[in-house]
């Protein structure tokens, strides 16, 4: 059967045009990742309007390959003029750039593009294999476990997304509260309408999207009129051809930090919240620690340029593993892939990849296969990177607000959806100017539904709010996202207070209680060896802060640097 | 008063957001059936929000005035000194919003090329060679979108009352 889904597939992305549909997302991927100041989110968000009218696995193969072309174009920009073309490249700027200035732009890139790819492809493998299994284990879920879910998805948003958790926490209630306008799904009740047809009909979610991201991320972008007069490389053109031979010999020696840097960038992407931005400083920082010549990061050396780009191409596998298993977007860009899905009538849940086998593995290969265009598409790119480098900020901006307009339109042919737009580019551009972190509303507008939902569905099966609290996938989800909720505390205080002494140790423990519960009523073995796992994890943390006597200065000094 | 710094007076309009928008939610009417009325819901992510509001007013109102962020040094501090700092955010939103109210008049073509021709002068300068390569530009790009989804898409995009048909 898996067999049949999986020829299926191929037969849906592997024709002509879909093939040239995925080379052309690759493309502008590859152009919007190397352009700072746009980021793949962006570009994912605006390649949405031209997917209504394709199939679903058409359309998403189109999305996942501009996914795929962004996660590898921000390093072009970054080894080149210095300047990271996404977050999620910040790291390579660290040893790529030098690299590059060092007379060997050729070798960096290659590196880049390698890199990116095996670790496109680890995430890729990891999506197939890891995605069903999670699925399973998702198809336990009963909505009290369900709403809890969302709940740690924005909490753990919230606090990995800004500097304040307050601000974040706000922006993912925002995000909900945003979601109620209109008929409620459950009763059909107008709320929030205040007399309005428009609001009446809710917000179109796609163009709270497009408003909120790409509208008043462009605002931002031209903000200084200087800057946005001038174009990314004023200086003369950079001239680079990717030196592939070298740069392969030079990888597999170094086939260790790629596997480890994929595996981090995988397992940071499942997380929601946490993302390529994280992932490839975390990548870049390993690779540091475990180098025999630390002392060398960031004066171009090839493990500096491979950390980064394995990790931050596996980011996107991880998140699709969440979104495909759970419905759970791991980040805005998997976020906006969900949208795509309910567009088509398809709702991700943990029963997706069973009752939608085609459309899921088409999704897995349109992966894979968008990792090898991308490897052949990053040399001609080049070429169009630093012609598009020569473009003025003014241009992109007004051109792709202009798109924008024409773009939300096509969503449901009415001029409210271009009203939405606008407010939410205002709203977006305000709660940047103030710091709220956009990520957690954005999944509180994709999640709303959902959460509110299962509510419904969690006290029309028991009034009570106890399952909440006593069943074991709930409490889990409680606690992790209560520890989440502290996260950004902890690390301000680590090294300073006494409290975050037993702040790992408590995270243990209390984990291990739900995970008891899940071992206890399933007779789960695994389960209850992972309970131990973390209890003793917990335990051993404990014991070593006892041994070496409550000692604050031990535990500091473990933040990321970029230096 | 004196302890009032930006965030503070932000969280205090929340406040208030919050209060109007608990009140706007006793509007909602009750239906007899279903467990979870449609008015809960909205009511939780209020009192959440609400809750968060007045823990980041007491967090702003503990670190005092003065409290600015980095990045934010720069910024001016006289209503006229914000509107020449967001000249261009703000021009941005007033052209979108003219484009918006003209669209039934001058259908998304003519409208779409003319706001990006306004916008690529409001921005980038109005010297005669600017506005003939910002024409062009206009043209050819909001041209070639609104032909990919007319003819490649069959999306039908909106038509003026200026030029019917088009």
């Amino acid at each position: 059967m898996i067999i049949e889904n999986i020829m299926l597939a191929f037969g849906e992305v592997l024709t002509l045009k879909t093939v040239l549909l995925m080379t052309l997302g690759v493309a502008g991927g590859l152009i919007a990742g190397a352009i700072p100041g746009f980021t793949i989110a962006m570009a994912v968000v605006l390649t949405l309007p031209f997917t209504f009218s394709m199939p679903p696995s058409q359309g998403l193969a189109t999305m996942v390959s501009v996914l795929v072309g962004g996660l590898s174009g921000g390093l072009m920009a970054g080894i080149l003029t210095g300047i990271p073309g996404t977050p999620s490249s910040v790291a390579t700027t660290f040893d790529g750039f030098p690299m590059a200035r060092n007379g060997k732009p050729g070798l960096a890139l290659g590196l880049g593009v390698w890199s990116s790819f095996c670790g496109g492809m680890i995430s890729a493998v990891l999506l197939v294999t890891l995605a069903p299994q999670l699925a399973r284990v998702g198809l336990e879920f009963q909505p009290w476990d369900y709403f809890m879910l969302v709940m740690f998805a924005l909490t753990i948003t919230a606090s990995l997304a800004g500097k304040n958790i307050v601000k974040g926490l706000m922006a993912g209630a925002l995000g909900l509260l945003v979601r109620t306008v209109g008929e409620d799904e459950a009763a059909g009740m107008a709320r929030f309408d205040f007399g309005s047809d428009m609001l009446l009909g809710g917000f179109d979610f796609i163009a709270v999207l497009i408003g909120l991201f790409a509208f008043s991320q462009l605002l931002n972008d031209v903000r200084d009129p200087e800057m946005a007069r001038k174009s990314l490389s004023e200086a003369s053109p950079v001239k680079a051809r990717i030196e592939h031979r070298n740069a392969i010999r030079e990888i597999a020696k170094r086939w260790i930090i790629v596997v480890r840097s994929a595996f981090i960038g995988t397992f940071t992407g499942i997380l929601p919240g946490a993302g390529g931005s994280v992932a490839n400083i975390l990548a870049y920082d390993q690779a540091k620690k475990s180098s025999r010549h630390p002392e060398k990061f960031g004066t171009g050396i090839p493990d500096g340029v491979i950390a980064p780009e394995s990790s931050n191409n596996a980011v996107e596998g991880g998140a699709l593993i969440t979104m495909m298993a759970l419905g759970i977007p791991g980040d805005v860009t998997t976020a906006v892939m969900l949208g795509a899905l309910l567009i088509h009538d398809v709702v991700p849940s943990p029963t997706f990849i069973t009752e939608e086998p085609v459309l899921a593995y088409s999704i897995f290969i349109a992966f894979f296969i968008a990792n090898f265009i991308m490897l052949f598409l990053q040399s001609g790119m080049l070429r169009v990177f630093i012609l598009v480098t020569r473009i003025r900020m003014y241009f992109l901006a007004a051109v792709i607000l202009g798109f924008c307009g024409m773009g939300v339109f096509a969503l449901n042919n009415v001029a409210s959806d271009l009203w939405t737009l606008l407010w939410f580019g205002i709203l977006g551009f305000l709660m940047r100017h103030f710091g709220f972190p956009l990520a957690p509303m954005i999944l509180g507008v994709v999640l709303g539904n959902i959460a509110e939902l299962n509510l419904a569905r969690a006290l029309a099966i028991n009034e009570s709010l106890l399952p909440f609290f006593t069943r074991p996938w709930a409490l889990f989800f409680l606690i992790i996202a209560l520890f989440s909720a502290m996260f950004p505390w902890f690390q301000t205080a680590r090294g300073r207070k006494k409290w975050t002494l037993f702040y790992l140790p408590v995270a243990c423990f209390a984990a291990c209680v739900p995970l008891a519960m899940m071992a206890w009523q399933n007779s789960s073995v695994p389960r209850g060896v992972i309970a131990v796992i973390v209890v003793t994890s917990g335990a051993y943390i404990l014991a070593q802060r006892w041994r070496s006597g409550w000692s604050l200065e031990a535990h500091a000094g473990h933040e990321l640097s970029e230096s | 008063m004196s302890r009032m710094n930006r965030d503070a007076w932000l969280a205090v309009f929340l406040l208030l957001f919050t209060g109007f928008m608990f009140w706007a939610s006793f509007e909602i009417r009750e239906p007899d059936y279903g467990v979870l009325a449609p008015s809960v819901w909205p009511r939780v992510i209020l009192i959440i929000f609400g809750f968060l509001a007045t823990l980041l007013l007491v967090q702003s109102l503990r670190a005092g005035p003065g409290t600015i962020d980095e990045g934010e040094k720069d910024r001016p501090s006289s209503v006229k000194g914000y509107l020449v700092y967001w000249r261009n955010p703000i021009v941005c939103f007033g052209l979108f919003a003219a484009y918006l109210a003209l669209l039934p008049v001058l259908g998304m073509l003519i409208d779409g090329m003319a706001f990006v021709f306004a916008l690529l002068g409001a921005l980038g300068g109005w010297t005669p060679r600017n506005m003939a390569i910002h024409a062009a530009v206009a043209v050819i790009t909001v041209g070639g979108m609104w032909s990919l989804f007319t003819f490649g898409l069959n999306v039908l995009l909106p038509t003026g009352m200026l030029i019917p048909g088009l």
